[in-house]
């Protein structure tokens, strides 16, 4: 299920925006594609009919272990009797077909963990489509011996989400998961070392409109925090530095001149560091803006 | 009055508030109480964990709901206020976080009973109605609303799914609860019967009492095929002497006399008995105790279940059953008598109408029904693999947000119901004030069904005698008078049953908890 689409403008590198029918750069403007086939069921529309005028089912997806093709024995309330009883033997025996093997069925425990992961922490759909597709590459290279498949559902979800730079940090996820730290640690080395995963260091600006929401900002402080972080990027101040430190120092500072009322521990709570984190990003800025 | 003083008043009465109000009376309600009445009367998820030997079991208790305003979470993390408008024109759902508190409960059975974790979490998202108390517009200004992109005229009273505007049409449905006599033809002969759809809870179940030719009456309802002997019935729920059944169901000598027949052929005399016979219907082949008890679960779970009230004991609500199938038996009789008229289905006394608020509540409480069973799921896959039971990892709120956002987006609702939310009529103003004000009936179009169609009597002042489509839906698609006005349940119904005793309704003799079980 890849689309051909990239990933980025082949441009300017700018992050790209779908809607219905066009793909388009959010920076350049450049529209990538357009005319999209639409994936969802064919339907065909009867004046006055009940039945389901849907042609066909939905569209293939990779977060399910079948890939959503799978078919089901629904529930009809005009059998009775022998009938019923059958049908409903079949139906149980059909769902015990569903799952063939051992892998298959971690599979799906694992997708359902995903799943709940990815609505617990209000992600877009499409990292759990990606999350799950990079479950499966690990489960191919036999990854999951010896770990634990709440650790994988876990880390999964926090490399999809660093490479579609909607950085999540680690306690955030953990906070969420079933899985303990050490466990998201190990199944995310063990991606890292065998999968390569394409994730570079977090830019701390990902974080930033999270954080600012959650210390309830307002725009212009977020927007001053922002200027902040590029120019530390730019300077290359933030490298070796914890990401989530960086973007709580930012708010912080611009939370300072901005005359908001803000300690240092509240903002360093947010991003789960120490304020001792927090204050050696704020010196070096309070440096550069006197200096 | 003058011509003057009613243009005012029918100016007045027709502000921009009043003309969507039954729909904000309604999901207001389900907002405030409906929810937390559903939530209580699930009240807690078993699970199967201490089904095992040693194993202490484990059961969540379900607490208070809460819901706050429509707001957006970014793919960033961040999240803000939702309004209307950049609902529509994002194509995202205008929709509000619902919160509960869940505790996990561990023991019981050796050991005493632990709260394990207790926590207040997220379970999903409600679709929120534009202009109800929990949307993000209730108390704006002319002003700000058009600082927003609001159309301050607009009336609101629908939803927001996937950015398109979705109202939830109001359904007629035959009046729950109540005695409606008619007859009927079976195998040629005309037979008497009166019929309740008893409703609670969401459960709906049809109770029927036939005066076969034979002058013989039966009852059937859910869970027994067939029909059940109406003496055997009453018996088995404890209304056991000749004298009894008989007085209760009416003191009419030609009614007597009818009744005299049916216990001349009755084949049980006692209360134990009649289970007994039951027991055989319901669980035949079966060992007798397993016949008794299925005897018993049938009667208190199957029969007439909205005559359950809470705090009324086991006992008491049997025999008010039995009480209530007399009545029923005395409907048939009188029927076959010519005392009364067959009951009229399409007059408004015997029509109820669902708003948006009912059509919610059954949603919600299969949406509950959904999340309670992943729940169940989850906590027992967590126990197995040995993992920390806690709240907040067991629930899935995509499970909730999906089943309330789905049928609101297709208008396929619970039960089968199909086109039941509706794109909002936007051709022009008076287009989408008639959608709102809009209610249907659930008959088949396809059928003639020339009464049910006719403009009956008792819809003056209640439903306009115009307006209704030409074609297939004439008659069945109807819409509200201008005046008109929607009563809404009580909320507390031990509250009306003092105030009704103090204005002087009588319940029946020989029972002393005011009870009244004919009508609803």
């Amino acid at each position: 299920m890849t689309t051909t689409v990239p990933r980025s403008c082949p441009e300017c590198e700018g992050r790209l925006r779908a809607d219905d029918c066009e793909t388009i750069c959010t920076q350049c403007g450049l529209v990538v594609d357009e005319h999209a086939i639409d994936p969802g069921p064919e339907w065909r529309s009867f004046d006055d009919d009940d039945a389901n005028p849907e042609r066909t089912g939905a569209p293939l997806t990779r977060s399910r272990h079948d890939k959503g093709l799978s078919t089901e024995i629904g529930h009809s309330n005009r059998l009775t009797g022998r009938k019923r009883r059958r049908v409903a033997r079949m139906r149980r025996q059909h769902k015990r077909t569903q799952i063939r093997s051992k892998a298959e069925r971690n599979r799906v425990y694992a997708f359902t963990e995903i799943r709940r992961l990815i609505s617990r922490l209000d992600l877009p759909e499409h990292v759990r489509e990606q999350s799950c597709a990079l479950f499966e590459s690990a489960q191919k290279e036999n990854l999951l011996q010896g770990r634990s498949i709440e650790g994988f559902a876990a880390a999964v979800v926090y490399a999809t989400c660093r490479t579609a730079s909607v950085s999540r940090t680690v306690t955030e996820i953990t906070d969420a998961a079933k899985s303990t730290r050490a466990e998201l640690d190990a199944a995310y080395d063990a991606m890292n070392r065998e999968l390569g995963l394409p994730t570079g260091p977090i830019d701390p600006r990902e974080f930033l409109a999270r954080f600012a929401s959650k210390l309830d900002l307002p725009q212009e402080i977020e927007q001053r925090a922002r200027e902040f972080a590029t120019a530390l990027r730019e300077r290359g101040e933030d490298t070796g530095r914890n990401p989530g430190g960086v973007a709580a120092a930012c708010l912080y500072t611009a939370a300072k001149h901005g005359g908001h009322d803000l300690t240092q521990r509240e903002a360093a709570d947010v991003a789960d560091v120490t304020p001792v984190t927090l204050r050696n990003t704020y010196k070096r800025l309070e440096r550069h803006a006197s200096g | 009055m003058n011509i003057e003083d009613k243009r005012n008043i029918s100016r007045e009465y027709f502000s921009r508030e009043r003309l969507a109000e039954h729909h904000f009376r309604s999901f207001n309600a389900f907002l405030d109480r409906g929810m937390q009445e559903v939530v209580d009367e699930k009240a807690t998820i078993e699970t199967d964990i201490g089904d095992k030997e040693g194993e202490e079991p484990v059961y969540v208790e379900l607490g208070d709901v809460r819901i706050v305003t429509p707001r957006v979470r970014e793919a960033d993390g961040s999240e803000e206020l939702l309004y209307p408008q950049e609902a529509r024109l994002r194509n995202i759902t205008y929709s509000a976080p619902v919160f509960m508190e869940m505790a996990v409960i561990k023991g019981g059975d050796e050991e005493e009973e632990v709260v394990v974790d207790q926590t207040e979490t997220k379970i999903g998202r409600m679709p929120i109605m534009v202009g109800s108390n929990k949307c993000n517009i209730a108390d704006f200004t002319r002003e700000e609303l058009i600082d927003i992109g609001e159309d301050p005229a607009d009336p609101g009273g629908y939803f927001i799914v996937n950015g398109s505007e979705r109202v939830l049409m109001t359904s007629e449905d035959l009046a729950p609860n109540k005695i409606l006599a008619e007859t009927d033809t079976k195998y040629g002969d005309t037979i008497e019967v009166a019929k309740t759809f008893s409703q609670r809870r969401g459960y709906r179940a049809l109770v029927l009492c036939e005066r076969t030719r034979d002058g013989l009456l039966e009852v059937s309802f859910p869970s027994v095929s067939g029909s059940v002997n109406f003496v055997t019935l009453v018996r088995a729920l404890g209304l056991e002497s000749d004298e009894e059944i008989v007085h209760r169901v009416s003191d009419d000598p030609e009614i007597v006399k009818f009744m005299l027949e049916n216990l001349e052929a009755a084949d049980v005399q006692t209360t134990e008995e009649a289970i007994e016979s039951l027991g055989k219907r319901v669980a035949s082949g079966q060992g007798k105790n397993y016949q008794l008890k299925r005897a018993n679960y049938v009667i208190d779970r199957y029969l007439l279940p909205h005559l359950h009230e809470e705090g009324v004991d086991e006992e008491d609500v049997r025999i008010n059953k039995a009480y209530y199938l007399c009545r029923m038996a005395e409907a048939c009789f009188e029927l076959a008598l010519g005392r009364r008229e067959p009951d009229d289905k399409d007059h408004y006394a015997n029509k109820r109408l669902k708003v948006s608020g009912d059509l919610m509540r059954d949603l919600f409480r299969t949406a509950l029904n959904k999340l309670a069973r992943d729940v169940k799921y989850q906590l027992e896959r967590a126990n197995m693999r040995n993992r920390q039971l806690s709240v907040s990892t067991v629930v899935r709120s995509d499970v909730l947000t999906e089943r309330l956002e789905h049928p609101i987006a297709t208008g396929n609702w619970v039960g089968g119901r199909s086109g039941v939310s509706q794109l909002v009529d936007r051709t022009d103003y008076m287009g989408v004030l008639s959608h709102l004000r809009r209610l249907r009936s659930p008959l088949s179009r396809s059928q003639p069904h020339f009464e049910a169609r006719d403009l009956h009597a008792t819809q003056w002042g209640r439903i306009c005698p115009s307006e209704t489509p030409e074609g297939p839906n004439c008659g069945l698609v109807k819409n509200f008078a201008q005046a008109m006005e929607l009563s809404q349940n009580v909320e507390d119904e031990q509250e009306l049953k003092q105030e009704l005793a103090q204005m002087g309704v009588e319940g029946i003799p020989g029972i002393e908890s005011v009870e009244q079980p004919a009508d609803d």
